[in-house]
């Protein structure tokens, strides 16, 4: 069996009566990058927080868990020493310029001044951040304070990274280079994990993915199986049916989301004939994702 | 803990010494805070002289000797510690809290291998260094105006520097409890200005009512004053002990419990 960098077993987190995570189990094998899927208050980032010590998981029988073959209840300072953790929420230090933030960083970590000033020139130059050193961060866009943040998680050179929605509401540009960015870090060996609502994201750079909802682990898999394994192949969306029903065939599996149907088949040519019916710009026909395996786990209610 | 233990490839895992960790965040203080050195290094010199020309010259014409010395002597010696209380409970209310629920400046820190413990000792002991800083202008201010009649006045800032962790620890405390930032209010109207009014600053407190000594003695800059005038003027006295073990114990006391209380809050 390949190492692992991090061993769960039957988490358990309560807030007095809210469980945000229940039994939860699962293993991460070194260098690659894993995903939690799940809506708003499935629990992705209490886990998360409880693999580095920000949150702790229940004191009775709150199972176990391994990082590096460190115990976060114990050792959270042993596991933040070798782990780049960035945050959901931007918390740069406002007060502080670019360089400053990394500056004080490094030496949350007791690096030495030569040694972090050239870790630092690398970090920035590797979130192509180098022209901005000396902005003070009230300068910075969202899309480089995120960058930032990423710098800021790699100047201790980690072996894990824990990124928690590494890129709600930035533009697709950014969007694409932080994921070229934690490509190129997996290939360098470092463990990658990511929560995201973004079927996306997953599907692109997660090697394996646990899709939680309410708490606990709905699903498991690389994100290709499970769309192979879970829904059909193909998908025909039809828009503002209203009252109009569609007579699916046996073959299809059906589904309702307000005022649309949507029609799940495996076999193309019986759903490409059911959109013949349809005058385009009614309906939608494309290769079913992440996204549909998500929902259909999930539901398709609003969770909040 | 084995904190030197290997892994297969993970090299050796040693995290910054305690002594390191509680540096460094006293250092992200320093840098915050010098770097509007002017703004933030002005008023600690300006304040006293209002004080000493607002009251010191106004109402010391109308007060006779007080302890064999003039009024404006007495409130000169009296003025050294109070910026570095002010300065150290604004630092742990206002700043701890702004840090803590708008800036999430404490988020960003524990996600470095730093403790809770660590953030907070390293807070106390800045704004304890920011009250020697502020003890420091003020000493300087009046002994320019030739109100320092003994060199022993040169260890009082050491005495600002107690005063800042004491009113640090006094403050996050508090803040542990707050969850509305207008809640300071309470505390400063309720606490901090009555404890300016009745430690002995600008008058002497043996000619107050007994019980209101007794207040004022459970005031922790009653005691800072007291040291601060026994060095100012050269006369000590065994009492001075247990000033100095009040504010020991009330830093340890307070100090424990403010970190045991926010931690709570950072770590869910």
């Amino acid at each position: 069996m390949k190492e692992l960098a991090i061993k769960a077993k039957n988490v358990h987190k309560t807030y007095g009566n809210l469980t945000a995570v229940n039994n939860l189990s699962f293993d991460v094998p070194r260098g690659i990058c894993f995903g939690f899927l799940g809506p708003n208050g499935a629990g992705k980032t209490t886990m998360m927080k409880m693999l580095f010590g920000k949150a702790e998981r229940d004191s009775v029988q709150g199972g176990e868990v391994s990082v590096f073959g460190y115990d976060p209840k114990e050792s959270a300072l042993e596991i933040k020493f070798f782990t780049g953790i960035v945050s959901q929420e931007d918390n740069l230090d406002q007060e502080l310029s670019v360089i400053q933030n990394l500056m004080i960083y490094s030496k949350f970590y007791a690096l030495p001044a030569k040694q972090a000033r050239i870790f630092i020139q690398n970090v920035l130059a590797f979130m192509e951040l180098s022209d901005k050193k000396d902005a003070p961060i009230r300068q910075l866009s969202g899309g480089m304070k995120r960058r930032l943040l990423i710098a800021r998680a790699l100047i201790n050179n980690p072996k894990l990274l824990i990124l928690d929605e590494p890129t709600t509401g930035l533009d697709p540009q950014v969007r694409h280079m932080i994921w070229d960015k934690l490509r190129d870090l997996k290939k360098q060996g470092v463990t990658i994990l990511l929560t995201t609502h973004y079927m996306e994201e997953a599907f692109q750079i997660c090697d394996d993915l646990i899709i939680m909802n309410k708490g606990e682990k709905v699903m498991q898999g690389p994100p290709a199986y499970l769309i192979d394994k879970h829904i059909e192949t193909y998908v025909l969306e039809l828009l503002h049916t209203g009252d109009k029903t569609c007579d699916a065939k046996d073959a299809v599996r059906t589904e309702f989301m307000n005022n649309r149907m949507l029609l799940y088949a495996d076999d193309f040519e019986i759903i490409k004939q059911i959109s013949d019916q349809f005058k385009a710009g009614d309906f939608i026909l494309r290769q079913s994702n992440l996204e549909d395996v998500f929902l259909k786990i999930t539901g398709r209610k609003l969770h909040e | 803990m084995n904190s030197a233990r290997t892994m297969a490839d993970l090299g050796p895992v040693r995290p910054p010494t305690l002594y390191q960790r509680i540096f460094s965040v006293w250092l992200r203080h320093v840098r915050v805070y010098t770097r509007h050195l002017i703004s933030n290094g002005f008023p600690p010199f300006v304040e006293p002289l209002i004080f000493l020309a607002g009251i010191g010259l106004g109402l010391g014409s109308y007060v006779g000797l007080i302890d064999g010395k003039t009024y404006i002597m007495f409130l000169a010696s009296g003025i050294i510690v109070p910026p570095a209380m002010f300065t150290a409970t604004f630092e742990c209310t206002f700043g701890t809290f702004i840090r803590l629920e708008f800036d999430k400046v404490y988020d960003g820190m524990i996600s470095a291998s730093l403790t809770v413990k660590d953030m907070f000792i390293g807070e106390i002991l800045f704004a304890g260094t920011k009250g020697f800083f502020f003890s420091c202008a003020v000493l300087t201010v009046i002994a320019g105006f030739g109100l320092v009649e003994s060199g022993m006045a040169v260890f009082t800032p050491f005495i600002g520097f107690i005063t800042g962790l004491m009113f640090a620890a006094l403050a996050l405390f508090v803040t542990s409890f707050v969850k509305n930032i207008n809640h300071f209010n309470f505390f400063f109207t309720g606490v901090v200005t009555p404890m300016f009014f009745f430690s002995g600053i600008v008058f002497p407190l043996d000619n107050l009512p007994e019980f209101a000594r007794w207040i004022a003695a459970l005031f922790p800059l009653m005691h800072a004053v007291r040291l601060v005038r026994a060095f100012c003027f050269n006369s000590f006295d065994p009492g001075l002990f247990f000033n100095l073990a009040y504010m020991i114990i009330f830093i340890a006391l307070f100090g424990s419990m403010a970190i045991k209380r926010l931690k709570k809050r950072i770590v869910n």
